[in-house]
């Protein structure tokens, strides 16, 4: 049986095997188990120095937990483990399927605050993003499961490219719909 | 001989109840709740009353009240009586002088630029946490003289959406009240807690909390005693006073009334509050002030309150996008706050939602009952309850950059605690300073966020440029509450700092807020001090102990209990016989000195827990 280690890789510390895919139930679990035993709250009467540990352990098995359970972070992590640099700022894209996708949502979102329903036009937006969110995915899990990671690395750098536009989206959907 | 040293009496005794309570600090009004033969209820004062007005007079006598006393003196004398300053916690001028109308604040307030507002009054320029500190002195006071005893511990809730420079103001006030914050708890968490929804399947609710002064929406997913809270959202300046502030405009327009003196602005208000409430169970009510009358209809008032739930409304939708769910994934809507006793606001939201909205508790209590749940299981009155409440930050923190953008280090509704590490250089050759600027808010011009705090960072090693390497840490509790340090790492020398925020009160205005409520001499002061000590000491001694008993000999080598011990032996010799002073530096020795002790036990209780699941699970 492994040790609780809160510097341990966080497929570790949350007991998922170390993959791409990873069985979301199995993950919130075991995080809520870690923090029914970490969690500040329960070290309300001990001395101060347990509550500090206590602070950081949370922290830190919510860290783990918010980047297993993200789709991007996961990928990022991944890479990071394999050793991969994943900083995006010098990535080019030189795959003309995606470029057009991309450009196509674009226009989507740049379309949306002329359209007669934008709520429902915001809607189509998310779903055509998750759309092709999905489809980089399957490639990242793919790719990562055979260890080619130059091409895990090129479909994370389109999952972030994608996310940044998803937050595009909720920036413009707050102005249109006056949060 | 581990045994002798914890002194009879030392030893917490398993089966002791503590007192503990929580407290709903509101705009309007304000509530004291404790677990009682096993229900959580709310504490009435001496006439019976359970809610206590948000309201401090100080009178000319130099006396202070609060309550029932203080409102009934509100339009005799505005200036003095101080209301709903829960809407100045933490904020600056600016903050809350907003928009321009004829229905001003009735009170004074001063213009201190970037710090925190104060209010002028007969008693001095004051701040909004020092008047917050007396409502909170007041309702501890209650609560000790109904159970006979004094309080262990208190949970205090906050709306979700205050940002750090009001939650940290709230817990100012409860210090200079002399009450022991175990926890902040949002108050939508608290009214789910009340609610006790949790059961075995999951399911997702969401908690709509309108109150006198904020507005607040959780969405919280409730499996097993676990209450995590997905998003949070809301307006901390959306509430009813806002629909008596309606009412007033209107009244106003409605009698072309050109201006109106503080005590003719106090009293059309208390109108307003008037007509809202009748008009919960009538079709119409006269409004009247002086000699001028207007009738208003429930039509009339529903055409006026309607933009402002359109405003809660707005936010239900984005707390709900924020929670990636959608309105018919909602299990339960729980109604929170006195101002969802107006039938219009539970129309609306049942419309929205879909489902009729939860009521069956009292909306002005449910939150003060959720609270004193919390507070009775982190005291630990409730052993072997596994009730565990995950909390969210409820709005970014970030760092200016270059050109006056933010960039955000920690995200809106991230689970907290939560730590975030972000490394910086230098710019020129042989920098050895660098300015830090620490924001809160969603927006991407540094001047649109709440500026939290300011630093410089000095003492950095010159270096030619680009090769220093200065680590931010950033580090939230399960309060909210945010704390900064600085570090430069290249070197190994560290110059690690501490940042509190810029709204915040320094420790000096703190101890001069403390002796001021004390209204002592300076002997009182000391004594006062020795005796805060000298609790300290003796609450790590029985800790300390407690964990020796149970785990001193597995976890530590003879040399360290030794060594242990005999700090622990030199603490308690001066709690009976040291000064403030030296009690204080041996609480830090030995706190010191535990260190390891607290860290192995740490470990081992959570590899203890996650040893018997697995052995379930097998």
């Amino acid at each position: 049986m492994s040790e609780f280690n809160p510097r341990e890789n966080y497929f570790a510390l949350l007991a998922v095997p170390q993959s791409y895919e990873v069985n979301q139930s199995d993950l919130t679990r075991r995080y809520r188990e870690l923090q029914q035993s970490a969690h500040p709250d329960r070290f309300a009467g001990a001395s101060e120095r347990e509550r500090l540990h206590a602070v950081q352990y949370s922290s830190q098995i919510n860290e783990a937990y918010e980047t297993l359970a993200s789709p991007t972070r996961r990928a990022a992590y991944l890479l990071k483990l394999a050793g991969v640099d994943s900083d995006m700022s010098s990535t080019t894209f030189q795959d003309p399927e995606f470029l057009m996708q991309q450009m196509q949502l674009r226009e989507e979102l740049s379309e949306l605050q002329d359209a007669s329903d934008p709520e429902s036009a915001l809607d189509r937006f998310y779903q055509d993003l998750d759309g092709a969110a999905n489809q980089q995915k399957s490639i990242f899990s793919e790719a990562y499961a055979q260890q080619q990671f130059d091409e895990a690395l090129a479909s994370y750098a389109k999952l972030q490219f994608l996310e940044k536009l998803r937050s595009e989206a909720e920036l413009k959907e707050s102005e249109l719909l006056d949060y | 001989m581990l045994m002798q040293i914890s002194e009879p009496g030392q030893t917490p005794e398993p089966h002791q109840r503590k007192l503990a309570v929580g407290i709903d600090l509101g705009t309007t009004n304000s509530l004291v709740a404790t677990v009682r033969n096993g229900s959580s209820q709310t504490l009435a004062d001496l006439d019976g009353k359970h809610l206590l007005p948000s309201v401090v007079y100080y009178g000319e006598d130099g006396s202070i009240s609060v309550g029932d006393q203080a409102l009934a003196l509100a339009s005799g004398d505005p200036r003095n009586t101080l209301l709903s300053v829960k809407r100045l916690m933490g904020r600056s001028y600016a903050d809350v002088v907003g928009e321009e109308s004829v229905i001003k604040s009735p009170y004074e307030l001063l213009d201190l630029g970037q710090d925190m507002v104060k209010v002028r009054t007969r008693a001095g320029d004051l701040s909004p946490v020092q008047v917050s500190s007396e409502i909170l002195k007041a309702l501890g006071q209650r609560a000790e003289e109904t159970l006979g005893g004094e309080l262990t511990g208190v949970v205090i809730t906050v709306p979700a959406y205050f940002d750090d420079a009001q939650r940290q103001a709230t817990k100012d006030a409860a210090k200079i009240a002399g009450l022991n914050v175990l926890r902040l708890l949002n108050e939508p968490t608290a009214a789910a807690v009340a609610y006790g929804l949790d059961q075995q399947d999951e399911v997702a609710i969401a908690v709509f909390d309108l109150g006198g002064g904020t507005f607040d929406v959780s969405v919280l997913q409730l499996t097993k005693g676990v209450f995590e809270v997905l998003s949070t959202g809301g307006d901390s300046a959306l509430g009813g006073d806002d629909f008596d502030h309606a009412i007033a405009q209107w009244f106003v327009a409605e009698n072309n009334i050109a201006s109106l003196d503080m005590y003719q602005q106090r009293s059309l208000l208390t109108a307003a509050r008037q007509a809202k409430e009748t008009l919960s169970t009538e079709a119409e009510v006269l409004v009247s002030l002086g000699d001028l009358n207007a009738k208003l209809t429930r039509q009339q008032f529903n055409d006026l309150v309607d933009p402002l739930i359109d405003k809660a409304i707005r936010a239900c939708k984005r707390a709900l996008r924020d929670a990636k769910l959608r309105n018919n994934d909602i299990h339960n809507v729980v109604m929170v706050g006195g101002s969802t006793r107006v039938p219009r606001v539970r129309e609306r939201v049942a419309e929205w939602f879909g489902r009729e909205p939860l009521v069956d508790l009292d909306p002005d209590k449910v939150v003060a009952l959720g609270a004193a749940l919390q507070a009775d299981q982190l005291v630990g009155n409730r052993s072997g309850d596994e009730m565990l409440l995950l909390d969210v930050i409820p709005l970014s923190l970030g760092l200016e950059t270059m050109g006056g953008l933010t960039e955000k280090v920690i995200h809106r509704n991230t689970t907290i605690p939560v730590a975030m590490a972000q490394e910086f250089t230098t710019f020129k050759d042989g920098q050895t300073g660098m300015s830090i600027h620490v924001v809160q808010g969603e927006r991407e011009l540094v001047e649109d966020c709440r500026s939290l705090a300011r630093f410089e960072l000095q003492g950095i090693p010159p270096m030619v440029a680009g090769a220093a390497r200065i680590k931010v840490s950033f580090q939230v509790d399960a309060d909210g509450l945010l704390r900064v340090s600085a570090r430069e790492e290249s070197t190994g020398s560290e110059s690690r700092i501490e940042v509190k925020p810029a709204y915040g009160l320094s420790d000096t205005d703190i101890a001069d807020m403390l002796q001021q409520s004390w209204a002592s001499a300076l002997d009182d002061k000391e004594a006062r001090a020795l005796r805060e000590q000298q609790v300290e000491a003796e609450a790590l001694l029985q800790a300390l102990s407690a964990a020796m008993l149970q785990d001193g000999e597995a976890m530590l080598s003879e040399l360290e209990q030794r060594e242990l011990l005999a700090k622990m032996e030199a603490l308690h010799h001066e709690r009976e016989h040291g000064t403030a002073a030296s009690i204080a530096k041996h609480i830090e020795i030995v706190g010191r000195g535990s260190e390891v002790f607290a860290e192995r036990r740490m470990d081992a209780s959570i590899n203890q827990a996650l040893a018997g699941r697995r052995v379930d699970e097998i």
